[in-house]
Parts: structure tokens; sequence; C-alpha cells
């Protein structure tokens, strides 16, 4: 599952980086706003000192005292500062007690308003205008940047309520469509391994969103349609080839039977050697018959509660003859039942085949060991013997049909029986394996997480 | 092949065919084995002949001319026609058999089949209503306890293996006809396939070796290409 993980980590680490770009330009338009708010306030209340001071300089000591007084008292929020010095830089008039160091060059400067040394003055800059005066005083007009810190802190505010929820918003959205396309892919990454595994018939997931998933999806799905489609004209190809060969077979062996009859001594070999041929074909076609019926065997609608262990203890007394004529021992431990969703006959003749197989295989004095058990809660039926065991090579090989294994010259068997084998295991959602007993082969068929244990009735 | 005299009066096996070739060697096969044989090459052939009454047994092939055999035995059975039937067919898909024996076939053959097969199959039919169903049975010097799981042989206990009991049983109910390995295999073990080894043949050794006593008396006896008999008149 580990490649699913890997498809549902991409998209959401595309999600995050998108998220935090967007997080990013947001800061970007609001860090913009912020410096903009504080340098347009900063030049608009410079341009208004400068012009005022402009403006009342050369205005009577009087007026100004008079005017400053009066805008002193206006002034509730305390953010001006208005001072007149005289000549020697005395205050006149004004909340600013000394001439704070700055030229009086009837230009804007930004200054610490403790400088003003004001009552009141808080530590916060001040935009500041001195403009000498033609008796040689110095008007000191200045106003605290307190409103712009307020718009700047009421900026910062918006900025932390609305960009953080946004940016969670965004990573949200982007979790949540990254999950999505994560689970469509894990959704059509499962379906492909099961299709891999035999399922031919399901087909990927479409959402219906018309996106490329979707696209890929419906494509891939009209090409396992038409893999479908040739593989069913090419079994049937086949099926028919060996049901039209059933009839002629069935006559030819007649007449073979017949000719038996009144040929002279000397043809009788002939023809006896001719009649074990066409019966090895008859087998043959039988067994591909038999393959492809249980490919298209009962479903599981038609299942029925079955014990696995009954079936082997059945196959045991029946092969027990064979191996002890063979010299070989058939050891089972079978006790109780084992008991699975099934269809009988086939199982049964599953198991058989593994049984012929092995002590076919099993040399004299060797052991050919049947258990049935259940392993972490699944049915698991097991045939070791002491064979010459399956090269790694040909362990997967061995199932597949017409396959016989390179010490087999023997001709016995028309190498189809364990192909039969797996095919009823599959059916049943049973894994059938070959795996090495050291020395010998040892068959293992587990079931799968599709084959449950049937519930014990009580 | 020329029948025995005398087999007019037995009741007839209807043979329903349509391959004409396979339809005169099941036919000479029969006939040879003392069954009269009446052919036919169509389904309402077949089911008109088997209106009539009087056959011992149908033998109905499943493919005739594209239509399905079965929906003669069908037919037949719902008009509650109790005639034994054998199926026989070129089609083995594990449903078929079951939908076969399910429309009322007694009996089902897979081609090709040896007619030694056949014969067997139409002999077991035919005696199938006779069977005993007796729990002692005794035949010849062998005698079968079926209640004590016992047999005997001069009145001497034979110690068989249950397996040997099952097989003995098997050919006790059915003296004097040919049982084939296909017969055994399907009704002794429920394998409805052929084994790829010589199984069935150790098991009648076996099962052989315990009978025969030591004075040359052989009880099961081989039927060339067919398979087996019990023989209890020797």
């Amino acid at each position: 599952m580990s490649k699913v993980d890997a498809l549902g980590a991409r998209p959401f680490r595309l999600a995050l980086a998108s998220a935090l770009a967007v997080a990013a330009a947001i800061l970007g338009a609001f860090a913009l706003i912020y410096f903009e708010v504080a340098r347009e306030d900063v030049a608009r209340i410079s341009a208004i000192l400068t012009d005022e001071a402009r403006l009342n300089a050369d205005a009577s000591q009087d007026r100004l005292r008079a005017a400053l007084t009066a805008r002193q008292t206006r002034d509730i929020r305390r953010i001006d500062y208005l001072s007149l010095f005289d000549a020697h830089g005395e205050l006149v008039v004004g909340n600013v007690p000394r001439m704070p160091p700055l030229p009086a060059d009837a230009t804007a400067h930004l200054l610490a308003a403790r400088e003003m040394a004001a009552s009141g003055a808080a530590a916060e800059t001040a935009i500041v205008v001195a403009r000498r005066r033609a008796d040689g005083g110095v008007l000191l007009l200045g106003r605290t940047l307190q409103d712009s810190y307020t718009v700047e802190d009421t900026l910062l505010r918006a900025l932390g309520l609305a960009v953080l929820p946004m940016i969670a918003a965004i990573l949200a959205i982007g979790a949540l469509f990254a999950r999505r396309a994560s689970l469509r892919l894990t959704g059509v990454h499962e379906a492909i391994a099961r299709i891999m595994q035999g399922h031919l018939e399901l087909r990927l997931p479409v959402a219906r969103e018309g996106d490329e998933i979707d696209r890929i999806a419906e494509a891939v799905n009209l090409m396992l349609d038409e893999i479908v489609r040739l593989l069913d004209q090419l079994k049937s190809v086949g099926d028919n080839i060996a049901h039209d060969l059933r009839a002629p077979l069935t006559l030819a062996r007649i007449k073979l039977d017949h000719a038996l009859e009144v040929a002279p001594e000397n043809a009788r070999a002939y023809l006896e050697a001719a009649h074990a041929q066409l019966d090895r074909a008859g087998v043959t076609i039988a067994a591909l018959l038999r393959i492809s019926a249980v490919e298209n065997g009962p479903r599981e609608k038609h299942f029925r509660d079955v014990d696995l262990a009954a079936i082997c203890r059945q196959a045991v007394e029946f092969y027990e003859p064979v191996a002890e004529a063979k010299g070989v021992l058939l050891a089972s431990s079978l006790d109780g039942s084992l008991r699975v969703r099934g269809d009988e006959d086939l199982l049964r003749e599953a198991i058989a085949n593994l049984l012929d197989n092995a002590v076919k295989f099993t040399p004299a004095g060797g052991t050919v060991q049947v258990a049935a058990t259940t392993v972490e809660g699944r049915p698991c039926v097991e045939v070791r013997d002491t064979g010459p065991g399956v090269a790694p090579a040909d362990r997967e090989l061995i199932f597949r049909r017409f396959y016989r294994a390179s010490a087999d010259e023997s001709g016995a068997g028309h190498g189809l029986g364990l192909s039969i084998a797996r095919n009823i295991a599959e059916l049943h959602g049973f894994q059938l394996r070959v795996e090495d007993n050291a020395p010998g082969a040892r068959f293992v068929m587990r079931g799968g997480a599709k084959a449950s244990l049937a519930r014990l009735s009580r | 092949m020329v029948s025995p005299s005398g087999d007019e009066q037995r009741p007839p096996v209807l043979l329903v065919e349509d391959e004409r070739d396979l339809a005169a060697e099941i036919r000479d096969e029969l006939q040879g084995v003392g069954h009269p044989v009446e052919c036919a090459q169509t389904l309402e052939q077949g089911l008109s002949a088997a209106r009539r009454g009087g056959a011992a047994v149908l033998i109905v092939d499943r493919m005739l001319d594209g239509e399905d055999g079965l929906s003669l035995v069908q037919a037949l059975r719902d008009e509650g026609n109790p005639v034994p039937v054998l199926v026989i067919s070129a089609l083995s898909t594990v449903d078929d058999r079951i939908r076969g024996l399910k429309a009322g076939g007694d009996d089902y053959l897979v081609k090709p089949f040896a007619l030694p097969e056949l014969s067997a199959r139409v002999e077991a039919l035919l005696r199938r209503g006779a069977r005993s169903r007796a729990t002692f049975i005794k035949l010849g010097a062998l005698e079968l306890d079926l209640v004590e799981r016992e047999a005997r042989r001069d009145g001497e206990l034979i110690d068989l293996q249950p397996r040997e009991f099952k097989l003995l049983e098997y050919f006790m109910r059915r003296p004097g006809q040919i049982v084939t390995r296909a017969m055994l295999l399907e009704d002794v073990w429920h394998y409805k396939f052929l084994p790829q080894t010589n199984v069935i043949d150790v098991h009648i050794g076996n099962l052989r070796r315990k009978l025969d006593s030591g004075d040359g008396r052989r009880f099961i006896v081989n039927v060339r290409a067919a398979g087996f008999k019990l023989d209890v008149e020797s």
C-alpha cells in the first residue's frame, strides 16, 4: 500500500504549496498597503505642516500666540506639537519646552516624540517642521504619527484576522481536494491490482467529473473491454475446437475398437497404441474444457458450506493404496473440520489433483503429508512431499497449462492437473502456491482476504 | 452384428441422436449386448416416440441440430413420464451436468466416451429399480452385513478397511453388472473427473487380494475395455 500512500502525499504537498503561495501573495499585498498608507500619511502631514509653517511663520507674535493657544485647546487628542521660540531659543508659547535638535529649515523631519519632551508624549515618532521667523524666532509645528499608527495597527489586526483564517481555509480546501484525488487514485490503483489478479470483469472507477483521472480511467476501461472481448474470442475458438474434436474422437475410438476385434495378431499392437494415443488426446481435451468450465464456473452465490478437512480425509483415503503400492508414506493431520464457502465437487478435484501430483513425484521411501489448518484466521491446506521439489524459476510456471517440468519426461499425466487446481483455488478466492519443503515441494492453498471461513453453526 | 433372438420382447432403448454414424455405433453396441434399440433423429421424433411409451431407457444427445435435448427430458418429466434417461453431451461445464440431472436426466455421459461405458450405464439404469436396498446381501460365497459392517467369504470373516468395504458393497449391489472406473469414481468417491494415475485399479487390486481365496476363485473380474464385474457364479 506504500504506492497508494505516495500517491496520496503528492497531491497534498501540491495543495500545501499552493496554499503557501496564495498566503505569501496576500501578505505581500497587505504589506504594500501598509507601507503605502504609512508613506502617504507622512507625506500628507508633512505637506500640511510645511504649508502651515510657511503661511504663519511671519504672522505677529500676538496673533501666533492666540492661534497656538486656541489650537492647543482644541487638540484634545494631544497629537499636535506647537511652539514659538524667540530669537534666543526661549519658549514664547507652546507645548514643546525646548527647541528640539533639528534645523529650522522649513522642511518636514521625522523626530522621536520624546525629543520634544512634551507632556503626554508617548514613545512615538512625530513629523516636525521648524521655520525661522523674520524676528529670528522659530515656529515649530509638529504632529505625532499616532493616527497613522492606529491605522497601521488596524491594518495589522485585519491582516491577522483575515489572512490566517484564509490560509487555514486554503489549506483545508487543498487538503480536501488532495484527499479526494488521492482517494480516487487509490480506488483506481486497487482496481488495477485486482484486475491484474485476473478479475477481468472489474473496471476502473469513473467519478463522472470529466477530469484527467476520469478520461484515463475511461480509456483503460475501453481497453479492458477490448481485451476481454479478444480473450473471449480466443477462448471460444479454443473451446469450440475442443468441442468439435470430441465427436470425431468418440467415433475414431469406436472404429478402433471394432478394428481390434477383427484385426490379425500382428496389427493389434499398432491398433492398441493408436487407441492409447486417442485416449490421451481425449483426456487432454477433457482437461482443457474442464479449465474453461471452472473459469466460467459457479459463482459465489452457488457456494455452500464445505468442510475442507473432510475433503482432504477422503482424498487421503482415495490415494492411500497408490501411495502404499509405491512405498510412499501418506501421512495426514486432518482432525476436526475446516469450513469454507465453496463448490464441494471442485474443491474435491483441486485437492485430489494436488495429492495425485505429490504421490506421482515422490519416490519410494518418501513421505506425503496433508494438513488442513487455520492460519491467521484463514483456511489453509498444505500438501508436502519429499520428491524432487520445484526449482524456484519453475514455481509459477508449473501452474501454466501444459507446462511440464523438464525432469518429468515420462509423459505421465496431461500437465493440466495443477492448472485446474489453481483455477479452482482462484475461483474460491484462494491462493495456490508451491514452496520449498527442503527437500521436496510444499503446495499451499491459502484463503485470501476474500475467502472467508464459513461461520461455524452451533 | 446380429441381435440374439427373443430380443423383440424386451422393451427397447430409445436413442435420440442426430449424428447418424454415432447413432449406428450406439445401436450396434447396445444390440450386441442384447438391448433392442429404437432410433430417432430429431427432438420431435424422440418426443413422440417417448410419448408412445414402452422404452426401457431413453438416451438423448444434448446437442440436436441446435436444439437442447434437455428440453425433451424436461417435457417428458413434466408429463410425469418416469423413463430412465441417460444424457450424452460434448458439453461439460460444471453447471451442465447439474443442469442435465436437474432437468430429469438420471445419468450424464460426456463425449468422448467408450461404447462399453455407455452400455454399462444403460445396464445400470435398467437395473436401478431392482437394486437391493437390503442391509444383508448374500451372493454365492460372499455375505455382506451392512449393519455390523462385516464381510464374509464361505462364512469366514474378511478383514476389510472401510474404503474396501464401501467398494465391495457397490459391487454386491450390482452383481454381474459391468461397473466402469468412471462409475466407481462418481458413485463411491464422488469425483466427477478422471484422476491421472491408476488409482481405481489399485483399490480394486487390494480388494481382490482380500476377497480371493487360495483355491483360485475370482470374484471381481476385469471386463476388457469396460471395467469390472462381480462374478459370483464362478
